[in-house]
């Protein structure tokens, strides 16, 4: 008995097809996808992406699922369970090598109306699990590690997708929002136990709405500690983002303008916290204050 | 041929395609590594309208990474020209590097993983002696079979690459092996280097205009590495186009340079497949004087039936281009090597690692 997925994803600016024999595969991309798939097959694709098991007798001991792009096939087989994970890192992977057409942050991205708040930061730093109760509490999914940028208007473009919370972070966004919606557990995943978070309807309905640099904030995940929002220097807030840009580098100039564009466009802070409750609380203030702010400015 | 041929020799012919064939083409086109040049083609032709928004911003993001490996390869050839400056040895740029540093227009569109250079071979020893005590390392594996293979039988030595850098530095002293049937006279080539200004303003020379053609033309003739092997046809379509239109006696000229470097086969072969596959329109001066060069029935239509496989293949033709590759991976070293040597070598090669057949892969399942 096989199942045969085969779908158009529009996942933010890129369109991707995807084909699989793998039941699992076609269950999670229904669960988390469902109002951004369509089956037009009449339409240009950025990357046609194909994951199936690998023939051989191997795969009758241990089931595995290999990871295709336009014919190529990058990496090694990995467990067929994960074929999920499997598929949503393949395609992190074909954008972060070759959508250099855009800056790429290494940065949860989150927006209140059209307002956005970046959250750059390394693996560790809580960037993903912030961006998650964030997304909960009402503010829009941009991307929970992806903020692409388009250089020409330093715009940040929607790309919403699953989020993988890793291990603790689990337990904590279940303990923050009991009713979270959460998709199936993966118990060994090259990051561990994974579970994504469904992005909410609406926040896919708008990924084709992009969103103004509004604040920056450099989140730093600390056991125990009080939540504490500090202002950062400029400079100081120039030289991080550089540092958690992508293709920094690689787009020499182009990216120069951008990130100083943005760090001129946004008020910047490092904020240390623990309790994602009062975490939460601390940035909802943070945009609100400044809407506001915005708001009268404008009245004046 | 293939949709990625039609828009080379044609670039106009996007006009009449529906998305069908622009999700055949875009796999082509990044894997022949001809994404920037496609893009440089559709601006020269006024076309960017006719190509999808998000083909065109994937063209975009592929010539921002060809720009980035530029700059790279050129801070790299700085690196080299000063390590080896005191030392009064000659270096001269191959290849995409040598398109960049003589400014030549390909150096618009032109990517590069590596730097090509020629060195004279009474140099070479001292040069890698030099760049392996100034911080390069060898890159890669090589046991003392490779190490042999390396310098008695081929025409450079095991890459280099810079402990704390990327890119990978080539030593060559000759454009085509030793042993091989095509033997090209180094010192002829040094005598017509032109010195350009390089990376710091340090001098370094490239090829004369024929003879980068020729070896381009060389290369394609003994290639074995095949999956990008379009976009040296597309580089010599480029250069010859380029020099053609610099000088009205170019095509005699490149006659006459492969007559004396002894290069007319590879010539007539390099052209053959360039007015084929991608639209080159040789002089009757070209046609004419390459007629003398022209091989038999037999093993012409058998190259030109190998070269269009692994050079053009369409997506539905997978199973002919793996063989393509296989018997021109095979050719290749049969004119490379002398019968005895390629046998063992093969064994060896065959006994140590799979066939690089398998490097094209059906789709699983």
């Amino acid at each position: 008995m096989s199942r045969t997925t085969n779908l158009i994803l529009d996942a933010g600016p890129f369109r991707v097809g995807v084909t699989s024999s793998i039941p699992s595969l076609g269950d999670a991309i229904a669960y988390f996808y469902r109002d951004v798939v369509s089956t037009d097959p009449d339409v240009v694709l950025d990357y046609n992406i194909g994951l199936h098991r690998p023939p051989g007798l191997r795969a009758m001991v241990r089931p595995q699922v290999v990871f295709g792009v336009d014919g190529q096939y990058p990496f090694d087989p990995q467990p067929l369970e994960n074929a999920f994970p499997v598929f949503e890192w393949g395609l992190n992977w074909c954008i972060a090598t070759s959508a250099h057409r855009y800056m790429m942050l290494h940065a949860g991205t989150i927006a209140f109306g059209d307002h956005a708040m970046i959250l750059p930061g390394t693996p560790g730093s809580g960037k993903s699990t912030l961006s998650a109760a964030l997304h909960l509490s009402g503010a829009r999914l941009l991307s929970d590690e992806f903020g692409l940028v388009r250089p020409e208007t330093a715009d940040l473009l929607p790309l919403p997708r699953g989020i993988p919370l890793k291990n603790a972070s689990i337990e904590a966004i279940l303990e923050f929002d009991p009713a979270a919606p959460l998709g199936p557990t993966y118990p060994k995943t090259r990051k561990g136990r994974v579970r994504h978070l469904r992005p909410a309807a609406e926040s896919l309905r708008q990924q084709h709405a992009p969103a103004r640099p509004r604040w920056l904030v450099f989140p730093k995940y600390r056991a125990g500690a009080e939540e504490v929002l500090a202002p950062m220097p400029k400079v100081e807030a120039f030289r991080q983002l550089a540092f958690n840009c992508f293709n920094y580098t690689l787009l020499g100039e182009t990216a120069f303008q951008a990130v100083d564009r943005i760090v001129d466009a946004v008020d910047c802070y490092t904020f240390t916290f623990s309790r994602l409750e009062s975490a939460v609380t601390v940035l909802q203030a943070l945009a609100a204050g400044k809407q506001l702010a915005i708001a009268a400015g404008r009245d004046v | 041929m293939s949709l990625l041929t039609d828009y080379l020799s044609d670039p106009a012919c996007v006009r009449a395609w529906q998305p069908r064939e622009w999700n055949r083409f875009l796999p082509l086109l990044r894997e022949s590594r001809l994404m920037t040049r496609a893009l440089c083609l559709a601006e020269a032709a006024d076309l960017i309208d006719a190509v999808p928004a998000r083909i065109v911003d994937q063209m975009i993001g592929a010539r921002a990474q060809t720009r980035y490996v530029q700059v790279q390869a050129m801070r790299e050839l700085g690196h080299v020209l000063r390590a080896l400056q005191h030392d009064g040895i000659r270096v001269a740029a191959l290849k995409g590097i040598a398109y960049r540093v003589a400014d030549l227009p390909l150096a618009q569109w032109r990517g590069l993983s590596d730097i090509d250079l020629l060195i004279d071979r009474a140099d070479l020893a001292r040069a890698e002696a030099l760049l392996l005590r100034s911080g390069w390392v060898v890159n890669g594996e090589f046991d003392d079979y490779d190490q042999r293979y390396y310098r008695e039988w081929m025409h450079e030595v095991p890459p280099l690459r810079h402990a704390a850098r990327e890119t990978e530095v080539d030593l060559h002293h000759n454009l085509s092996p030793p042993v091989s049937r095509v033997r090209i006279d180094a010192t002829a080539l040094w005598r017509e280097v032109v010195d350009v200004d390089g990376p710091g303003g340090l001098p370094v020379g490239v090829l004369s205009d024929c003879d980068m053609l020729l070896h381009n033309a060389v290369h394609l003739f003994m290639n074995d590495e095949l999956r990008g092997g379009l976009r040296d046809v597309m580089d010599f379509r480029d250069l010859y186009m380029h020099f053609g239109a610099l000088d009205a006696g170019f095509e005699r000229r490149l006659l006459d340079r492969a007559e004396t470097l002894q290069c007319g086969l590879p010539l007539y072969y390099a052209v053959d497949t360039a007015q084929r596959l991608v639209a080159l329109a040789p002089g009757k001066v070209m046609v004419d004087g390459l007629s003398r060069h022209r091989p038999s029935p037999f093993p012409r239509l058998a190259m030109r039936w190998l070269i269009d496989h692994a050079l053009a293949p369409d997506r539905t033709a997978l199973r002919t281009t793996a063989l393509a590759n296989w018997l021109l991976f095979v050719r290749s070293h049969w004119i490379r090597m002398p019968k005895g040597m390629l046998l063992r070598h093969l064994l060896r090669k065959t006994m140590k690692r799979r066939a690089p057949v398998s490097t094209i892969q059906e789709t699983p399942g």
